[in-house]
This record gives C-alpha cells, structure tokens and sequence, in this order.
C-alpha cells in the first residue's frame, strides 16, 4: 500500500472481483482437492498451465459444498479441459 | 486618493466646458459689436439641420446599444456555458476513463463472456508473486501458500492464501489488494477472490483463502506491457469492526 500523501500521483483504485468473495471454508472440506493441487504446482515448478486440472477439481469440489456458486465451468475459462473428455468420449464411441 | 483624482478630472471637465461656452458668447457678442455682424444666430445653431442630426446620432447610439445588448447576450450565455461544462465535465471524464481505461480504472465490458472466450496466449508466460500483509493491530498470521506461480494471459488461474487466528476471540477481518506494476492492474481481473467482505475466524481456526484470476489477453498487446514479466499480487488484512463495511471501490 502506497503512504498517505500522494495528492498528485495516480492512486490503484483495487476493483472487486467479478463473481465476489469466496465463502470461507470453515471445515476444510476441499482441503484434500487443495493438497493436490499445491503437489502439483511444487512438481512442476509452479507452472499453473500444468495444473489446471487439479484446479478444476478444487473448484468443483467448492461448487459441490455450497462454498461456490454453480456455474458452467466453461464460464471460468476451463473450455479446454472440457473439450478434451468429449473428445475422448467421441472417440471410445464408434 | 483615487476619489479625489475622479472628482477633479470631473471638474476640470466642467469648468472647461462652461469656459468654452462662456468664449463662445463671449466672442460672437464682441465679434459682432466689432463688425456689426450678426453671428450669433450661426453660432447657435453650429451646423446646418440640426434637428437631422440629432436625429442621425440618436440612431447611431440606438445602433450601437442593440450591438452591445446583442454582445452582452453571446457573453452571458458563454459564462452560462462554462459553468456549465464545468459541472458536466465530472461525469463525462468518468466516461472517458472507462471507455479508454485510463489509469487503472475499470474498462466498461469485462464480463463473463470474456472469461469464456479467450484464448491463452502460450508464448508470453508471467511470474505473478505473491505477498500478504496484516495491519499492526490484526494478530491473524497471514501468509501465501505458494510464493509465485507462472501463468499466460487469457488462462484461470488458482492461488491460495492462509490465515491462522492465534487468539481465543473470534476475529473479523476485511481485506484490500494492490497489484505492482501499477499499469498492470488494468488487465489482472479477479474472478472470486476473499477481498472486501468480512471474513471472520473463530479462535485458533486455520483456513485457506483462494483467488482466481485470470490476466486479461490484451495484456500481450499493451505496447507498455512489453517489459513486464512479472506482477505482484499484494494482500492486506486489517481488522473490521462489527458491521462496518468498507465501502466497494469504484463508481459502481
């Protein structure tokens, strides 16, 4: 945080996030998807690319606890990792 | 000083006046006593047709009061114009900033669809650091749980924070956030984060905090971006006391 004073400077005006506040995991239900997912980044070197799957699972996990409003994950940018299982579907199904 | 320098001027006018009128009268009577010619009656009236003349100047300053009424008229409405502006210009700036994005304010149009129809831009890959701060009277231990992650613009991203209530009260605490570079705030977009709602945590109660972001794609195409690899993600908690809420940042 910048020090008072700065009359003359721009000033960060922080925006509130686009979906809210995340209710807080009290129980630590997602704990364990959580786990996962911070194994995950320290193997790979912290290349969140690579661990978008277990981030998925996190997620859902939350949705699933009523700790996260239910959405399509297509609209939190997992596209991708969607369309890949149908594929694969596809193909399995002749 | 200047009352008295007004009240000569005015004087010294008068007499000069009443001195030449007297001149005139004075020499038409010894002219014409000189030279028994009757010149006074030319004097008196000074110039032929006198009654056209005056006639003549009236319209003249008939003419130049419409002229000055006319120019008092554009003036008046200008000043009205400028005032104005001046109370318009408040929320057309406002209006300004959002459709240019100036200064880190909000780009009117971030929304859902944005987040489902990007694509990530493989080759420009970011560090995003993270750090956690606690104002001096929250006893909350606040920390990341990850010190940097390496993220692409247009792709989600997860981080976790944790927070750990030593105390036996339960504890209220709201949070803020700042991004450096200041100029990159502009493109990191917050999905859900734990920001600017009260969180609270009962006595020696462990939680984790997850954000999920994401950075804009037109970040790749930000000629001012060029240099910037990595952006620091800043949390601050401070304590909130029962029901004040920290009001939500922005015009909305």
């Amino acid at each position: 945080m910048s020090t008072a004073m700065n009359f003359g400077n721009k000033t960060f005006k922080p925006r509130p996030p686009d979906k809210g506040s995340f209710p807080l995991d009290h129980f630590g239900d997602c704990k364990s998807f959580k786990e996962k997912f911070m194994r995950c980044l320290s193997d790979n070197n912290f290349d969140n690319s690579l661990c978008r799957i277990q981030s998925k699972e996190y997620l859902e996990c939350r949705m699933e606890r009523q700790l996260m409003a239910k959405e399509p994950l297509e609209k939190l940018g997992f596209k991708d990792l969607m369309d890949q299982p149908q594929a694969q579907n596809k193909e399995a199904n002749p | 000083m200047l009352l008295s320098f007004a009240i000569r001027k005015c004087c010294a006018k008068h007499c000069v006046q009443l001195a030449k009128n007297l001149n005139v009268r004075g020499l038409a009577t010894s002219s014409s006593q000189l030279f028994g010619r009757r010149t006074s009656q030319r004097f008196v009236n000074q110039t032929r047709g006198a009654k056209t003349n005056r006639k003549k100047t009236q319209n003249q300053e008939d003419d130049w009061k419409q002229r000055n009424k006319t120019a008092l008229t554009y003036i008046a409405a200008a000043g009205v114009g400028m005032i104005g502006l001046t109370y318009a210009s408040v929320p057309l700036y406002r209006l300004y900033c959002q459709a240019t994005g100036l200064g880190g304010t909000a780009i009117a149009g971030h929304d859902g669809e944005l987040v489902e129809t990007m694509k990530p831009v493989k080759d420009r890959v970011i560090k995003v650091t993270f750090n956690a701060d606690t104002h001096a009277s929250l006893q909350w231990n606040f920390r990341p749980q990850q010190s940097e992650i390496y993220v692409v613009p247009g792709e989600t991203a997860l981080a976790f924070y944790k927070a750990r209530n030593p105390t036996d009260k339960p504890v209220i605490g709201i949070s803020t956030y700042s991004i450096v570079p200041f100029d990159a705030g502009q493109y990191f977009n917050k999905i859900q984060c734990f920001c600017f709602e009260e969180q609270r945590l009962n006595p020696y109660e462990e939680v984790d905090m997850p954000v999920f972001f994401y950075i804009d794609p037109e970040f790749d195409e930000d000629p001012r971006m060029a240099w910037v690899d990595s952006i620091t993600l800043s949390y601050t908690f401070f304590e909130a006391k029962d029901g004040q809420k920290l009001p939500l940042p922005g015009y909305s």
